[in-house]
């Protein structure tokens, strides 16, 4: 697969709100005493008059980020995702205020891609608390390129937005124009006889997977809107392949996962496996070493499909 | 100091007092102990003279703002802004904790409707009402309950103008009660605490209207830092005598007609307060 270097996602974002800071006079951005892993101190060093932090209380930034985007701001609240756990009333509050406002969170070390902190700080279910607050679009980026493009469009118009973003530097693989529209999910690549359906930085992982599998073998959707959830897109592809195997960084539960469970339960039962993580805390370790001892590399989805297609 | 005479604003507490127990007894529920001990600090603010808002146009840029924190005491924000001219007190009764109306349970962010913040959780909108007055020229008010400060990150929000920004146009009003819903409150040195964080603290009768209009008008001058105003208040004042200031009426409205009776009675044989 062609690739153009190597970026994270939290990077990436730091560098894009560089870039939206010069183009909305308006736009706050807010950290939680973590702007140097968010990568949000590349926005307060450029605009140090516009960047808030309450320190390390999460649940106070998330409240003040609350009360700023109220008074019409175009707001961004950053932090590590784990940390976001303090402030889950304050999420909560901040969606009952309604979507006529511009409000953004976003996480950065989601996923075991954290990598040697330890299951302590492995946000594996941000997806899932994400997903049980109404109005909240809750979105995952591909690589650093489709994180650019996705700033872009979510900052242009009003909304409650989640941004999970990671760690590592991971592929470029998006080549400009890139299209993102909110709830839209991307057929990447053609097959019948399984339906690969990833989200975030694993979507590469996906392709990578499907072009081993061979051509024709594996239709490969990518998930960049969890919620809304594109079903229609999601449908189609089960009708033609019959089988479907979802696949990120984030626990079976809440996750992908039971959401493309629970629409094709709903409208068109399939056949499902799973590339995720079971229910557990997980351990320190190297991310390819944590990716391998969890099961969700390349190389065991490209296992699972011919496993599954064997049936 | 206000912007109708002091004899009109006591005939205006009085009848919002009736209003809230007959809105509340009709409900059958709703949290009248919490509301009426609101009444004067919440006229004595939007009829300060410096004061400002526009009913026909609830999202002015200009108007003050005042969140509410303790949610649970939205029935008299109702009444009041009913009062202001948001709407007419009709809807209010007929529209009071019913669905899909403006005037639920706790309250939806409206700004139509005068109703500055979605409120539930308790100290969250201390917290959202602070973060607003950093993008606000105006000043913003915040009402919230001694109750709430138990929560550790209300105490938290007193430091947190040294750490940010000190908002000059802030303040705090506690709504000092000493009750919470199933026990006593008791928030010890919390003024000292704040004035240690170089907040401007006032301490006055949350029932005194000419004590709390002298107040707003110290909060609204001061150019360098918030303001705490400790508000020490009645838990159903100017309801039931037997029960002010008791615990055990938390979110209970008068159970049957005799105990509605005996809070009009309280209420009208203090006369206008």
């Amino acid at each position: 697969m062609e690739t153009y270097g190597k970026e994270s996602l939290r990077e990436a974002f730091g560098h894009a709100l560089v870039d939206a800071g010069a183009k909305w006079d308006d736009l706050r951005v807010l950290d939680a005493g973590t702007s140097n892993s968010t990568y949000s101190q590349f926005f307060q060093r450029t605009y140090p008059e516009r960047f808030y932090t309450p320190g390390i209380n999460e649940p106070g930034m998330v409240g003040i980020a609350t009360g700023i985007a109220m008074a019409g701001n175009r707001v961004v609240a950053c932090d590590m995702s784990v940390f976001l756990h303090h402030a889950y009333a304050q999420i909560r509050a901040a969606a009952r205020q309604g979507s006529d406002m511009h409000f953004i969170i976003a996480a950065s070390h989601t996923g075991i891609a954290v990598g040697p902190d330890g299951g302590s700080a492995h946000d594996l279910t941000d997806l899932a608390r994400m997903r049980l607050v109404p109005g909240f679009n809750v979105l995952t980026p591909w690589d650093g390129a489709h994180v650019r493009q996705i700033v872009n469009v979510i900052l242009e118009e009003k909304g409650l937005y989640y941004v999970r973003l990671n760690r590592p530097k991971v592929p470029i693989f998006l080549k400009d124009p890139i299209s993102f529209e909110i709830g839209k999910a991307y057929r990447l690549r053609e097959g019948n006889r399984v339906t690969i359906i990833a989200s975030g930085d694993k979507v590469y992982n996906a392709l990578e997977a499907a072009e081993q599998l061979g051509d024709g073998f594996a239709d490969v959707i990518g998930i960049a809107t969890l919620e809304p959830l594109d079903t229609d897109t999601i449908i189609a592809s089960a009708k033609r392949t019959g089988r479907v195997i979802t696949y990120e960084d984030h626990l079976c539960v809440g996750g992908l996962f039971e959401a493309v469970a629970g629409v094709l339960a709903l409208h068109h039962p399939t056949p499902m496996r799973r590339i995720s993580l079971d229910r557990v805390f997980t351990t320190s370790g190297d991310p390819d070493e944590l990716a391998e001892l969890y099961g969700i590399t390349t190389a065991s989805l490209v296992k699972e499909c011919q496993d599954f297609t064997k049936s | 100091m206000f912007k109708i005479t002091h004899q009109e604003l006591e005939e205006k507490a009085f009848s919002i007092r009736r209003d809230l127990i007959e809105l509340i007894y009709r409900a059958r529920s709703g949290h009248l102990d919490t509301s009426l001990s609101l009444v004067e600090i919440w006229l004595g603010l939007v009829y300060s003279d410096f004061f400002q808002y526009d009913p026909k146009n609830g999202a002015w840029e200009d108007r003050d703002r005042v969140f509410l924190s303790e949610g649970h005491a939205c029935p008299l924000q109702y009444l009041i802004n009913a009062e202001l001219g948001y709407y007419s007190v009709n809807d209010v009764f007929t529209g009071f904790r019913k669905p899909k109306t403006p005037f639920q349970g706790h309250s939806i962010r409206d700004l139509k409707c005068g109703l500055e913040n979605s409120n539930g959780s308790l100290s969250i909108g201390v917290w959202q009402a602070y973060g607003h007055s950093l993008e606000t020229k105006r000043s913003v008010f915040c009402i919230a309950g001694d109750g709430e400060f138990q929560e550790p990150s209300s105490q938290a929000l007193l430091s947190v103008p040294h750490y940010l920004k000190p908002a000059p146009n802030f303040t705090l009003i506690l709504n000092d009660n000493h009750l919470a819903q199933d026990s006593e409150v008791d928030l010890g040195p919390i003024a000292d605490v704040a004035k240690l964080y170089n907040w401007q603290v006032i301490q006055i009768d949350g029932h005194d209207l000419n004590a709390l209009g002298e107040a707003y008008l110290q909060a609204y001058n001061e150019q360098d830092r918030p303001t705490f105003l400790v508000c020490r208040t009645i838990k159903g004042k100017g309801g039931d005598p037997e029960n002010e200031g008791r615990l055990g009426h938390h979110g209970k409205p008068p159970q049957n007609d005799d105990e509605y009776r005996n809070y009009i009675a309280g209420l009208e044989a203090k006369g206008r307060v």
